[in-house]
């Protein structure tokens, strides 16, 4: 977690991307940008790709047209996983997939064991990690199996902040969880933004995130149909119709 | 003193003293240490068996190809001493070397298989491969029959000093001893998989590819590693086999049944660790005994009993069993949300109740 506060520079471009499954193809000829220091929210119905567009940008997902650049420079598209998390883009992916019978401690200490730039700075960012979720601190011997799906997904973030990202991916970390434990997580998320990480988040629980957000995208059907100011979205008549109900 | 090195010390100190069992069974049995010691060495076979395909299955990968790597190491060491003449201190290394070799061409064929795909691709391959050996032009590979292997230890009968049974029991003692260096091998190379990076890659691997992958982790170049180490010991064993046996058939040294044991021990004794592989592969080869002497026909049917109840009622194996024994004996209750066991060679254990199969599986 190297930045240091909001920057004009670009985190992430993608653009004229097309991802998805064998013979289907999820994403069609997205572009986004997310500037340094932002925290952007990607919302959208069930199945419009937005898990999918994560699971691209961390190569998870084989990129079969268009680009995606991080950093300004670092050409993502093409990578495997190992290769894109060395260019300090870590993923929280959806359902935390932790490992349940290693402890917390050794859980977080995975997200940083293989990446040589995030073990230089493990210490530090573990002493972040547990200030940010001081739960995790007290659980630390705990087998994660053996934790709630709030302390879940706060190994979840804790474990991919481990890798030092520059730029976070995180993938529905509400899916599950007790209104009181959304605020917990999203006030984490907020939290990590302002260390100078930017993040980029996919949600359903579209109130919520698009009031701490600066910008967000919206995504149906595999392509990108609105964009704007957090707020701005939350105002949009559409926006409030199909997902807040109003 | 770090851990690695200390666990290292205790493994090498522990060989050396089961080094000492064939005289202390020669001082309390006398002529019936003879059977007793080929019990001992079964047991170390069967350890360093399952052991190497424990190494593997760290990963998630259910290979049924030990058969294939265990014959391969016999044949190399075979051919190498028929044709090349090759000196038995090098030709044994070879094997294990060869072994390795031709994982590494299986596990890059098979990287993208997983599950029940995995399993058959390799036990196709280990069949494939006995087939390949057995029609090989005979002066080759000696066809069917297959090939002569000298044996490593000919103790000579020196009238009047010794009784017959002691040659027997002096050239057990010497496969006794190989195989004790080989399972002591085995040991220092699992526990140096267990303190390294690669342990908590493996466990990220086989719990789930992806995450492994968004942490950093070469799953491909990680299972290979794996693969390669593991077929290593399993072409060292094979080799070494092949010379007590005195030859190597295709047949034989391909044996399905071979890979069978190589999977059921370490789920007996405990998957994922050092120590449940040896454990099982002690209680499962003193239980074939006892069951064969028992019941000379039918033998199998009380052993597969056996088996199956274990993995019903074992699901951690006897690693698991004995950790939950002694939790429950030191008080350390399983109940507390904080509780944190480990095996006997660290590997954490979730308290309570055992894991379901789901627990994990891909999501």
């Amino acid at each position: 977690m190297s930045g240091s506060g909001r920057g004009a520079g670009s985190a992430l471009r993608v653009e004229g991307l097309r991802a998805g499954y064998g013979k289907i193809t999820v994403l069609w000829d997205v572009d986004l940008h997310v500037d340094e220091g932002e925290l952007v929210t990607i919302i959208g119905a069930n199945g419009a790709g937005k898990t999918t567009l994560l699971r691209a940008i961390s190569g998870l997902v084989p990129v079969r047209a268009g680009s995606v650049t991080a950093f300004g420079a670092r050409r993502l598209a093409g990578l495997s996983p190992a290769r894109i998390v060395r260019s300090q883009v870590g993923h929280v992916p959806e359902g935390r997939q932790l490992f349940p019978l290693m402890t917390v401690r050794e859980n977080l200490e995975s997200g940083a064991e293989y990446l040589p730039h995030a073990r230089a700075s493990a210490a530090r960012n573990r002493e972040f990690v547990y200030g940010l979720f001081p739960r995790l601190a007290e659980r630390a011997p705990q087998l994660a199996g053996t934790l709630s799906g709030g302390e879940r997904q706060m190994l979840a973030i804790g474990r991919a902040l481990m890798s030092d990202p520059k730029l976070l991916l995180v993938d529905e970390p509400s899916l599950g969880l007790a209104p009181a434990l959304v605020r917990t997580v999203f006030a984490a998320l907020q939290e990590i933004r302002a260390r100078g990480v930017t993040v980029v988040l996919v949600e359903q629980n579209v109130q919520q995130s698009l009031r701490i957000s600066d910008r967000a995208y919206v995504l149906e059907n595999g392509e990108v149909v609105k964009a704007g100011s957090g707020a701005a979205l939350l105002g949009d008549p559409e926006v409030r119709a199909a997902y807040l109900s109003m | 003193m770090n851990r690695l090195l200390r666990d290292l010390l205790v493994a090498l100190a522990l060989g050396g003293l089961l080094a000492l069992l064939p005289a202390a069974l020669r001082e309390l049995f006398g002529r019936s240490a003879v059977s007793y010691l080929t019990l001992a060495t079964n047991a170390l076979l069967l350890g360093v068996l399952a052991l190497s395909w424990d190494m593997l299955a760290r990963t998630g990968q259910l290979s049924l190809a030990h058969a294939a790597f265990t014959g391969v190491g016999a044949y190399s060491a075979a051919v190498l001493l028929r044709f090349a003449e090759v000196p038995v201190w090098l030709g044994i290394p070879l094997g294990g070397v060869l072994a390795a070799l031709l994982a590494l061409v299986l596990g890059a064929a098979t990287l993208r298989l997983y599950g029940i795909y995995f399993a058959i691709a390799t036990l196709a391959f280990t069949e494939v491969l006995r087939t390949v050996v057995q029609k090989l032009p005979a002066h080759i590979a000696g066809g069917a029959p297959g090939i002569n292997v000298p044996p490593l230890f000919r103790p000579t009968f020196v009238a009047g000093q010794m009784e017959r049974w002691e040659v027997a029991f002096l050239r057990n003692q010497g496969y006794f001893w190989v195989y004790l260096g080989l399972l002591v091998l085995a040991v220092a190379i699992s526990i140096a998989l267990q303190r390294s990076r690669l342990r908590s890659a493996f466990t990220a691997i086989r719990t789930n590819e992806e995450v492994a992958g968004v942490m950093g982790v070469n799953p491909a170049r990680t299972k290979l590693v794996a693969f390669a180490v593991s077929s290593f010991v399993a072409g060292l064993l094979g080799a070494v086999e092949a010379h007590r046996l005195g030859s190597v058939s295709p047949d034989g040294s391909f044996a399905v049944h071979t890979t069978v044991l190589a999977l059921v021990t370490p789920i007996f004794g405990g998957l994922y660790t050092t120590v449940g592989p040896i454990l099982g592969a002690g209680v499962l080869a003193a239980l074939e005994e006892t069951l064969k002497r028992t019941f000379s026909e039918g033998y199998l049917i009380g052993y597969g009993i056996v088996l199956v109840a274990s993995i019903l009622f074992m699901p951690r194996g006897l690693v698991g069993l004995l950790t939950g024994i002694g939790r429950r004996l030191t008080g350390r209750g399983s109940r507390g949300a904080g509780a944190t066991t480990g095996t006997l060679d660290g590997t954490p254990l979730p308290s309570g109740d055992p894991p379901s199969a789901s627990t994990e599986a891909k999501p």
